[in-house]
Order: structure tokens, then C-alpha cells, then sequence
């Protein structure tokens, strides 16, 4: 039975309508009596909170192509990767916590982790990734100039870097070379941990079997995928952004190049969601009927217009005219062009992040029905907070550039692509 | 610092992750609650907490006790198998204590179950409220207790 | 103090176990009866959830849609006001085909006013349109591979060994991933202890030796209620298994409920 036959009868009577459709119209069709909630169970902060973790994830992967992978021209944006990765990593659960109904409890969660849980696993590969990848990569590649800040700058900072030594004040060139060499470990190791820590993020939806919006395999990769396109984005944005506020003048074959990574990732990504949608389309289960609805009017602009059309084919457009005709394009054309594509890139994954959170529950379980949410501005999960707990990264990475990043601030000569271990 | 001649910063990593790693397992042994995994996966207590709750019916053999004469009645006919709560409302306060009173049944309770729908099962008696009585009063005609008896 | 008394007999019975043999059957038997004991002095009234297996069955066709079910189960497990259901009632109303189609059945509409609890108004479709109709029970699966258990992070949704499927509200910490993984609709979040919640079975009546609300006034037998390990003389719960034809909901999901249907439609998930 097709649901929007139901619907267009629910509709043709207006008798059948007041019988049918209780209470109010936000619901079409027939939703199970606790489905007819006014607000999503999650709202916008489930959604911003998949949109934190994969920019971190895409971030590292962003700092790894300089350690792991050795790609000499995104040197100048190393530190910035790392330090956008890190900043965000330390928000990441903010929203989760603000969701829960009782926050004061979630040390539960690493005392008794139900290890069939997705969720509960989450807290590990967090803990994992925040501090065996994240702190200690940062750290071998600071630890020099640590050392060195901490003699010359004076109060505060000094004590900070001080602290941050860790009492490990070995300046000699087998210490260093060994930082560098453990950095190289470490960063080999987050790679795959990177990949662990969005892939779970979409597993987390993935593995709901319940909902067939959000119960599909292809998930978890999706996730990482579009993490790691978003994630190059903020850093080509973050880079362009911080070298206009410092007027300095923008390394434009650094820019070119992470423009170029950011076009390939966007090509994969869009071609393992068509193929998702292919899939989806062929197979056509039993489900297929409302997803297509959701997809074609309930989430029209978000997913039609947000994700599809701005979020890909417009960047992938502008990147991919950038690959084929560089030379001739002006460096001001194309520093244009890379900051639209990255900015639309941005906002067309936190659209996706939105399509798949707030799509999975316009739907009824029963696959007889739909309901509407009405977006608060105040409130827990409304615009307002939300819009707080996004900008606040974003306040913590200002504060680490001021730190870290300063101009002031003489680095080591040590690169953080030394060559391999070569015994 | 120089420990087994390993390197300095392996050295302080290594204090920081026993660090980590130990006042996590004290966390655990602490905040993980004594009853925990005594049945399985979750707080043994769980299950005293839920059966410690106060229920509102009290069962249909409980109001044998007082009310044996109706008990029996309603037994005999043929509404024997409706529990005397069905329109009577939740009983279990007034088999603690008699003084708590019970729900007054009027006609509806009559028509929730005997109003004519289409979507009720063939078998089960029906009427149309409108055209069988428009006066409302089942008990006229009709004892809940025993509904073959004429009053 | 008898408490007292009779851990410390535990603990003597323990030790001499594993003094006499250090055996892994006699640490065993010491663990049983560890376990008894602590349920036995728990307050619990001499009730082992470990000798127990409630289940329920619906017959769905002798449903009448009064409402009494989902009405007892608001009172009896205070449940909030408003769209926050443990059981409901859903009316099915299947119409013929529109003259000269060539389908077999109209359409399918489904209602469920304030989850049937105060029964179901006249029917949405005129007598001549009407092909079929019927109501259909709705409550906790009671899964045999409950989702909600399975994605739980904490432990505080889980199956109790004696076959019902709990929240401990003094553990949950209300992420709600429970409720995004039933499939059937069954949880929600409570607005007033901000933690999940859900059909217990009547966990409290049942320990107690009475039928869980629903099943108590339900006036035709229409939910089926009993106990797998202790079946009882007659067993409504057995006649039920012997006499029907049964289904699951949505049984493609793999979580093998526990609670089987007879008399009910395809259409029906």
C-alpha cells in the first residue's frame, strides 16, 4: 500500500481527516501514539554533534597528509590542521551532553560500558583519539619549542609552557629526532583512528535496523567520508581567514594544493552517496515510499538543495574547473573560487548532518505516517544554543592560535615531515 | 631523569598514562554499583526498585473477599470472565482500606464495550445506542452482573 | 540483622566451598546461593527472577477496541498525560477497491485517538466502502534480541531474567538511543523523570502474584498472559500456542518478539 495514496485520502475527506489525524496537522498519515511528539527526540544538537566530530576527523586527516604522507606544500597549515582538529575534538561531546535527560550521570557510561553499544564505545575510541592521537602528536611536535618559549617568554605563558614540558627539558638532537619519529608513529596511528572515530559516529546510526532511513551499511563510510570533506574545507577557510586577519599573503601553492585534496575527497564522497542512493532507489524495500518522500518533499531544500546542489555538484564544479584550467585562472579567481567552494562545502555537510538526524525522525516506524517539527530559536534544542555550542570551538581555536600559532613566537627549525625511520 | 635509560619523554608518558589509566580503574571500582552484573548487565537492584512500586489494581480475587455475594453472581453469568475493576476503576486502595471509595460505573462503561462498530469482532453483542435506548439508562433493563436477568 | 546473619552464612559457605575443593562447580553452587539468599532477603518476598519466563500473546481478533487496556496502564503505571503510551490500541480500516480497479483491497487506514484509551469513534468510512476492519493491541515486543537492550550504553535498559524488558530509571541517563532503536514504537522519553520508559509488563504486579493491569481488565480475553516456566492447569499462555496460528511484528528485523499475534493482517507492523 502506497502511503501517499493513504495520505491523498486522508486529505480528500475532511471528516476522515479529523478522525484520522489527531490533534493537530502536523502529522500525516498514522504515527504510533508516542511518535506524536512536537520535538524530535534529537534535535539540533545530535545534529551538530556528528558535524564536530567528522571536521575533527577531517582535520587529522588534513595534518596527516603533511606527516604521513609527506606532501611538502601543506606545511603551512600543519599546526593549523592540528590545532582546528584539537579544538574541536574538545567540544565534541558538549552537545551530546547537553542532550542527555540526565547529564549528571554520564560518567556511567565509562564506569559500565555496555560493550554491544555503540554509543558506549564512542566514549573509548573518544578518549582514545583526544588523548593517545590528538595530545600526544601535538605534543612531540611542540615539546621543542616548549622548551624554548618557556625561558624566553615571560608570566603567564611561560608557566603554561612550562607546564606543558612536562618536565622534559631535552633539547639534544637525538631527543628531537626521536619526537619527530614518535610524532611519525602516532600520526600513522591516528589515520586509522580517525577513520574509527567518524566511522563510529555513523555507525551509531548505521546500526538502528529499527529505522530505515539510518539502518544501512554504507553509513559509517559516508560519514567518513563527508568528515573528511568538510573537515579540508574548514581548514582551507580557517587558512584563507587567519592569513587575511594577519594580512599576510596567502601561500598559494599550499592553497592550490589543499584544494585539490579537497576536490578528490569530494568526488569519492559524492560517488559512494549516489551509489547509496542508487541503492536505495533499485532495491526499492518496503520502506521505500516514505523514504522517497522524505527525500522529495519533506526534506526538499535541505537535501535537494543544501546537500546536493550547493554542498556538492556547485563545489565540485568550481574545484574541478580549478583542476583543469589553474594556469589560467588569476591567484585572486581562484583564492574566490576555493573560499566559495569551501564555505558552501561546509554548510552543505552540517545540511547532510541535518538531512540524516532530523530525516530519520520525519518518519513514522509504523512507515504509515510523517510528522513536521517546528524549529524553536530558544530552548535546548533550539537555533540559539545550538548556534553557542558551534561558535564555541571556534573561540577555543582562537585562543590556541594566540597560544600556539603566535607570529611572535620563533618554531624550531625541526619540519614535521622528517624523513622516515630509516634505521 | 633517566629510568632503565629510556628516554625522558617516554618516560613522563608513561607516568601520565599510568596516571590515566589507574584513577580510571579507581574510578570504576568506586562508582560501579554493588549490585551490577548480578543478574546480567545492569543494576540487580534495578529489579527491587521496579517490584517495590505500589500497584493500583488490586486483582479480581481480592474482591471475593468482602463482596463474596456479587462475586459469585457475576460468576455465574455471562459476564463471568470481566475482572470487577473493569467498571469499577482501580481497587487496590480500597482493599487496603475500605474507607477508600470506589468509581461510581455509569452507562458509558456499558457502551465502551456494546456501541456498534464496524471494526468489533461479529460475535460480540452490539447495539446502537441511539436506536436501542436513547434514554441511557442499561440498568433499566439490564443487570451488569448477571446480564441475562431481567430486573 | 537476620540480613547480617545470613551473609555472613553466605560468606562461610563460600569460604568452606572453596576451602573443601577449590572446584569450579562448588564456586558455582556457592554463587547460586549467594544469589538466593540476596533475593530472598531483599525485600522482594521470596521472588527469584531466575525461576520465572512471563510472556504474552494477543488475539487480536476478539479485540473490541474499548480502551479499558491502555486506560488501566495509565493508571496503573502512572504514565505522563499527553502522547506517552507503555500499551495502545490501533484500529485498522481496510476499504474496497475503487470500482472497476483491479486491485484486490482499497486502502489501508490506521488510527490510534489518544491511543485508544477512551475507546474509538464511529468508523472513517462509509458502511458501503468498508471491506474490513479490526483493532489490534500494541505493547512491549519483549524481544528475545531486543534492540533497545542491545544499544543501551549503560546497562540501564535491559532483559530481566525472567523475561520482561526494564528501564532503571535511576540509571538511565536519558540519551534516548533505546527509543530510536524499537522498532515497534514502544518507548519514550518521560517528561517528568527525563529517563526512558516503557511497558514493564507490570513488573510490580507480577512479582506480586497478579496479572499485569492490561491483561486484568481486559473484558475478552483478547491479551493472553502467563508464565512459560510454571505453566498452570489450562494455561491460557499454552491453549493459546496449541489453538493459533501465530505472527510476529515486523519478524524481517530479526528481534524475534516474544509476543506473538494471531488474527492479525499483513498490514498490520
Amino acid at each position: 500500500m502506497d502511503v501517499t495514496n493513504v495520505m491523498a485520502h486522508v486529505a480528500s475527506s475532511v471528516d476522515v481527516t479529523n478522525i484520522l489525524v489527531e490533534v493537530a496537522p502536523r502529522f500525516e498519515g498514522y504515527v504510533y501514539p508516542n511518535e506524536a511528539s512536537p520535538e524530535p527526540l534529537w534535535g539540533i544538537l545530535i545534529v551538530i554533534y556528528p558535524y564536530i566530530t567528522g571536521l575533527v576527523a577531517g582535520a587529522f586527516i588534513m595534518a596527516s597528509l603533511v606527516r604521513v604522507f609527506r606532501v611538502q606544500a601543506l606545511e603551512p597549515v600543519y599546526r593549523l590542521s592540528l590545532l582546528t582538529a584539537l579544538s574541536f575534538m574538545l567540544c565534541a561531546t558538549m552537545p551530546l551532553l547537553l542532550h542527555l535527560g540526565h547529564p549528571e550521570r554520564c560518567y556511567e557510561i565509562m564506569m559500565t560500558p555496555h560493550l554491544t553499544s555503540p554509543m558506549a564505545i564512542f566514549g573509548f575510541v573518544y578518549a582514545w583519539y583526544l588523548m593517545a592521537v590528538l595530545l600526544l602528536e601535538l605534543w612531540f611536535d611542540y615539546r621543542q619549542d616548549f622548551v624554548e618559549w618557556s625561558q624566553t617568554e615571560p608570566g603567564f605563558r611561560g608557566m603554561l609552557y612550562r607546564a606543558l614540558m612536562l618536565g622534559v627539558t631535552d633539547e639534544s638532537e637525538a631527543a628531537v629526532k626521536l619526537d619527530m619519529k614518535l610524532g611519525w608513529i602516532i600520526s600513522i596511528i591516528g589515520i586509522p583512528s580517525a577513520f574509527l572515530l567518524h566511522g563510529y559516529v555513523g555507525f551509531i546510526f548505521g546500526s538502528i535496523k529499527a529505522n530505515p532511513w539510518w539502518g544501512n551499511v554504507l553509513m559509517p563510510i559516508i560519514f567518513i567520508l563527508s568528515a573528511m570533506v568538510s573537515g579540508i574545507a574548514l581548514c582551507v577557510l580557517n587558512y584563507m581567514v587567519l592569513t587575511w586577519v594577519r594580512r599576510k599573503k596567502i601561500d598559494m601553492r599550499c592553497l592550490d594544493m589543499m584544494a585539490m585534496f579537497l576536490f578528490y575527497a569530494l568526488v569519492i564522497d559524492a560517488a559512494v552517496e549516489g551509489l547509496d542512493w542508487i541503492h536505495r532507489i533499485y532495491s526499492a524495500e518496503e520502506d521505500f515510499s516514505v523514504i522517497r518522500y522524505v527525500a522529495t518533499e519533506k526534506l526538499f531544500y535541505t537535501l535537494n538543495i543544501g546537500q546536493a546542489l550547493m554542498g556538492t555538484v556547485l563545489p565540485l564544479l568550481m574545484l574541478g574547473l580549478n583542476q583543469v584550467v589553474r594556469k589560467r585562472l588569476s591567484d585572486m579567481a581562484r583564492k574566490r573560487m576555493y573560499f566559495a567552494s569551501a564555505l558552501m562545502i561546509v554548510l552543505g555537510v552540517f545540511a547532510m548532518r541535518w538531512n540524516v538526524v532530523i530525516g530519520g525522525q520525519l518518519f513514522s516506524k509504523s512507515l504509515r505516517g510523517f510528522m513536521s517539527y517546528k524549529m524553536q530559536f530558544i530552548g535546548m534544542e533550539g537555533w540559539l544554543l545550538g548556534l553557542v555550542v558551534l561558535s564555541i570551538p571556534f573561540i577555543i581555536l582562537t585562543v590556541m592560535i594566540k597560544l600556539f600559532l603566535s607570529e611572535r613566537l620563533p618554531t624550531a627549525g625541526h619540519t614535521p615531515h622528517p624523513t622516515p625511520p630509516s634505521n | 631523569m633517566r629510568l632503565f635509560n629510556m628516554p625522558p619523554q617516554i618516560v613522563r608518558l608513561c607516568l601520565v598514562t599510568i596516571g590515566i589509566v589507574g584513577s580510571y580503574l579507581v574510578a570504576r571500582a568506586v562508582l560501579t554499583p554493588p549490585s551490577f552484573r548480578e543478574y546480567g548487565f545492569f543494576r540487580g537492584d534495578a529489579l527491587k526498585d521496579i517490584m517495590a512500586l505500589p500497584p493500583q489494581y488490586g486483582g479480581k480475587v481480592s474482591c471475593d473477599e468482602c463482596h463474596s455475594d456479587q462475586f459469585t453472581k457475576l460468576n455465574k453469568g455471562g459476564h463471568k470472565r470481566l475482572s470487577c475493576e473493569v467498571c469499577h476503576g482501580p481497587g487496590y486502595a480500597h482493599t487496603q482500606s475500605p474507607d477508600a471509595g470506589m468509581h461510581k460505573p455509569t452507562f458509558t462503561v456499558c457502551s465502551k464495550c456494546h456501541e456498534a462498530n464496524p471494526s468489533r469482532p461479529k460475535t460480540h453483542k452490539q447495539i446502537v445506542l441511539k436506536e436501542h435506548y436513547a434514554g441511557g439508562k442499561c440498568m433499566e433493563c439490564h443487570v451488569p452482573h448477571s446480564p441475562a436477568e431481567v430486573p | 540483622m537476620s540480613q547480617k546473619l545470613s551473609r555472613r552464612n553466605v560468606l562461610a559457605k563460600i569460604s568452606a566451598a572453596l576451602a573443601a575443593a577449590c572446584a569450579a562447580p562448588a564456586a558455582q553452587a556457592a554463587k547460586a546461593t549467594v544469589q538466593k539468599v540476596l533475593v530472598e532477603s531483599g525485600g522482594a518476598k521470596g521472588y527469584d527472577p531466575t525461576k520465572h519466563k512471563w510472556a504474552m500473546a494477543i488475539d487480536a481478533s476478539r479485540c473490541i477496541g474499548c480502551g479499558s487496556c491502555a486506560d488501566a496502564c495509565k493508571k496503573e503505571n502512572h504514565v505522563p498525560e499527553g502522547h506517552y503510551y507503555r500499551t495502545w490500541i490501533e484500529r485498522y480500516v481496510i476499504t474496497k477497491p475503487k470500482p472497476g480497479s483491479d486491485e484486490a483491497r482499497g486502502e489501508v487506514l490506521v488510527d490510534s485517538p489518544e491511543g485508544g484509551m477512551h475507546g474509538f469513534g464511529p468508523c472513517p468510512v462509509p458502511k458501503e466502502e468498508l471491506l474490513q476492519s479490526f483493532f489490534v493491541p500494541k505493547l512491549c515486543n519483549l524481544c528475545l534480541h531486543s534492540p533497545c537492550a542491545q544499544v543501551c550504553p549503560v546497562g540501564a535498559t535491559f532483559d530481566s531474567p525472567d523475561g520482561a524488558v526494564l528501564v532503571d530509571r535511576k540509571y538511565c541517563i536519558g540519551c534516548g538511543f533505546c527509543i530510536q532503536a524499537c522498532p515497534y514504537g514502544c518507548r519514550f522519553m518521560s517528561p517528568v523523570t527525563h529517563t526512558a520508559e516503557k511497558c514493564t509488563l507490570c513488573y510490580h504486579r507480577i512479582t506480586r502474584g497478579l496479572k499485569p493491569a492490561c491483561v486484568e481488565v481486559c473484558p475478552v480475553q483478547a491479551r493472553i498472559f502467563g508464565d512459560l516456566k510454571n505453566p498452570v492447569p489450562d494455561d491460557p499462555l499454552q491453549t493459546f500456542y496449541k489453538n493459533n496460528r501465530v505472527q510476529t511484528l515486523k519478524p524481517h528485523l530479526g528481534t524475534e518478539p516474544r509476543v506473538m499475534y494471531a488474527g492479525i493482517d499483513k498490514e498490520v507492523r
